[in-house]
């Protein structure tokens, strides 16, 4: 009995319960709304969704409008009394934008005539906007996605996939995808449908306009809530341009290493900790490092010059050394053209340094040798030359010879005198003539001391101040820039400008009156030093040109030994030197003489 | 009885000059004497010599632009020339810079024999008289 008052009361209290509270705690809103659109009854769910609602219009409380919605669902449901479903979008109590979605009911009375309309919503806000996502992260990622069932069809493309192949529902994908008439033969697709696993692959894709892409493809079986599934989604990454860059990346590494394998030059590299990473058959048979042979960094400091690397390593990160000594791993020393440069990644951190070297020891050698050939061949040249020179005299001997004879005939004591005078002076022409030319032939070593160049102008000008000063000649002496000492055989060079200078002042003392002077010059221009002599005395015609630099050429009769300029070219290309000559008839000379550093001699004696 | 045959001689030594002078004048010719090509060539035209000798190598101008002159020259052209000069070389030189002059009637190399020069010397006018 007990139990059966307990189940009565229990019933009362749930109808009691289900009367007064339910209303208040179900999580759905409700309203209910008069023929006139009056908010006319409301539970707290919706208060606290869309806020107060006492004598107030339902489009103005859920749509903020002032007036009735064009399309009003609850309109129709007061003249029909059907229920209706809709998803509607409003704003809530704070302004929020929301979604959600409405139930309409009528409430009827006895007779049947529908007197309110019930409102229940259901807040769908958040949902939608995750579902919003959801379409715009499937549609724009960039990737191909794709949904598909067990029969291969396709159920689903995101838009980046339909936008190029077009619609591609309900069709089976290895014909929209490949332009297959049958399944693959390896399917990712097909392996996840078998297994339920994520399964990767490598796909080649063919669009209907002929183009081939290649894809990275990862098949995920869409699995319910019991783990049964029927689609799989394939996400297909595009990687034909990667593909394209590895395989011109291959391209370009085989090629390096090829160049760096074969290169005639020593090419070797560090990495930013300074490890030796790269170094060539080249360099290994330069710097005599055995094929398997690591070299250490300090090795590597050890056979570059002092403080190279320090150089590279710095700033600018450049080092060119044109002609510089190098030493083997086992210590001997020679000669290389060296380049170091430093590797940088974009961001200017250190990659590395790399260096190409070219041995110098044959080019040295050549050089040496065509040095040699240069000498001889001026002293071939010079005696080619003897013979005429020496004819010359032997013409003017025998000339003194047949005066002085018929001058004894016929007892003609002038022509005795004259003959005589003829001898003397010819044979005191073969004795000068004799000089020079032994000092040009016996081919003396040149001795290279470390001396300034400039110094060597100052000391022939010097000499001949007082003779240029008789003359009325200016004679002047300029240092153009720094001109850093130099390895110099001092007499030779000595000798050399003061033949040069000896010319100039001849050649002034031939022209047409008016001020004359000479000009020495010295100066370095990119490793070159130069002295120049410039005079505006009689000056060369085209003829005199041609033949100055040939043997016992001489214009000044029996004053010139015909020998001066040849002396002159001789002691300019055993310095690795250059002689050039400009002049005009009647304007004046200029000869120009020029010495690269890396060709002038090794000096024998330092100090 | 002709008269006394001049002869130009042009070189740039003064001592070939006085030597062949002392030759030519002991062997009854007239000589004039140039000590280079352009003194040789005015000498020429005021003295009309009946024979030149000419050096190659001089230092001023040389002795082929000296006979370009002479065989351009309406008059000079006809004068004998007799090339003197130290080496063979540089004769091949002169004879392939002619440029289409005619050559010149005897080349010598010295050192000179007196003799052999004087026996050219006659030669040479000989034939000259016999054309004529």
């Amino acid at each position: 009995m007990a139990k059966k008052t307990n189940k009565a009361s229990s019933k009362s209290d749930l109808e009691k319960y289900i009367n007064k509270r339910l209303f208040d705690t179900i999580p759905l809103g409700i309203a209910v709304i008069d023929p006139d659109y009056n908010l006319v009854y409301a539970n707290k769910t919706f208060e606290q969704l869309f806020g107060s609602w006492e004598n107030r219009k339902c489009y103005h409380v859920y749509k903020n409008r002032e007036d009735m919605c064009s399309r009003c669902e609850s309109a129709m449901t007061l003249k029909d009394g059907l229920p209706r479903a809709n998803e509607e979008a409003g704003y809530d109590k704070n302004g929020r934008h929301i979604h959600y979605l409405q139930h309409a009911a009528p409430i009827v009375d006895d007779n049947g005539n529908f007197l309110y309309v019930i409102h229940i919503f259901t807040n769908i806000t958040e949902a939608t906007q995750i579902r919003d996502e959801h379409q715009v992260l499937f549609d724009q990622v960039p990737c191909n996605i794709l949904l598909i069932d067990r029969n291969f069809h396709i159920v689903k493309a995101n838009k980046r996939l339909t936008d190029w192949l077009g619609d591609l529902e309900g069709k089976y994908c290895f014909e929209s995808l490949k332009g297959l008439k049958h399944k693959c033969s390896e399917c990712t697709a097909r392996q996840t449908f078998a297994d339920g696993r994520t399964h990767t692959g490598y796909h080649v894709w063919k669009s209907p306009a002929g183009k081939t892409l290649h894809l990275h493809v990862i098949t995920i079986p869409l699995k319910r809530a019991d783990g049964s599934f029927d689609l799989v989604m394939e996400m297909a990454v595009d990687v034909t341009q990667t593909l394209k860059l590895q395989d011109g990346l291959k391209f370009a590494h085989r090629f390096l290493e090829t160049v760096i394998s074969t290169s005639m030059d020593g090419i070797f590299a560090v990495n930013e900790k300074g490890r030796v990473t790269i170094f060539n058959p080249a360099a290994r048979k330069f710097f005599n490092v055995k094929d398997n042979q690591v070299i250490s960094r300090e090795e590597l400091a050890g056979i570059l010059p002092q403080g190279f690397l320090a150089q590279v390593s710095g700033e600018p990160g450049h080092a060119y050394l044109p002609e510089t000594e190098v030493k083997t791993i086992d210590g001997e020393t020679f000669p290389v053209r060296l380049v170091g440069n430093k590797l940088k990644r974009s961001d200017d951190s250190l990659l590395g340094m790399a260096f190409s070297v070219q041995d110098l020891r044959e080019i040295k050698q050549l050089e040496k040798e065509k040095l040699e050939a240069e000498r001889l061949a001026a002293v071939g040249h010079t005696v080619a030359g003897l013979s005429h020179g020496v004819k010359n005299l032997i013409t003017a001997l025998e000339g003194g010879m047949y005066m002085l004879n018929s001058g004894l005939s016929k007892g003609n004591i002038e022509r005795i005198q004259k003959g005589l005078e003829m001898l003397m002076r010819n044979i005191e022409r073969i004795s000068i003539f004799v000089k020079t030319f032994l000092s040009f032939s016996k081919g003396r070593e040149i001795k290279a001391k470390i001396c300034d160049p400039a110094e060597i102008a100052k000391e022939v000008v010097d000499l001949y101040e007082v003779k240029a000063d008789e003359l009325g000649i200016a004679l002047t002496n300029e240092k153009l820039g720094d001109v850093l000492p130099a390895p110099i055989d001092y007499e030779s060079m000595h000798e050399c400008l003061t033949n040069l200078v000896g010319n100039a002042i001849d050649a002034c003392q031939v022209s047409n009156g008016g001020s004359c002077y000479v000009a020495v010059r010295t100066f370095e221009k990119n490793g070159i030093i130069t002295y120049e002599v410039s005079d505006n005395g009689c000056g060369m015609d085209y003829e005199v040109k041609k033949k100055v630099f040939t043997t016992f050429f001489t214009t000044k009769g029996l004053g010139g030994s015909g020998l001066g300029l040849l002396m002159t070219k001789k002691i300019v290309q055993e310095h690795g030197g250059k002689i050039e000559l400009e002049s005009k008839p009647g304007k004046g000379t200029t000869f120009r003489i020029r010495f690269p550093r890396s060709r002038l001699p090794k000096v024998i004696e330092k100090g | 009885m002709n008269a006394k045959k001049k002869i130009l001689i042009i070189d740039d030594e003064q001592d070939v000059l006085a030597y062949f002078e002392a030759v030519f004048q002991d062997s009854g010719y007239d000589t004039v004497l140039a000590g280079n090509g352009f003194e040789g060539f005015e000498l020429a035209k005021l003295e009309k010599p009946d024979l030149i000798t000419l050096d190659i190598t001089m230092p001023e101008q040389s002795g082929l632009k000296t006979y370009y002159q002479f065989k351009k020259h309406p008059v000079l052209k006809k004068i004998p020339v007799i090339i003197i000069t130290a080496t063979d070389e540089s004769y091949k030189n002169f004879l392939n810079e002619l440029n289409g002059f005619s050559t010149p009637e005897v080349f010598l190399s010295k050192p000179i024999d007196p003799e052999e020069l004087l026996k050219v010397v006659a030669d040479i006018f000989s034939d000259n008289n016999i054309k004529k």
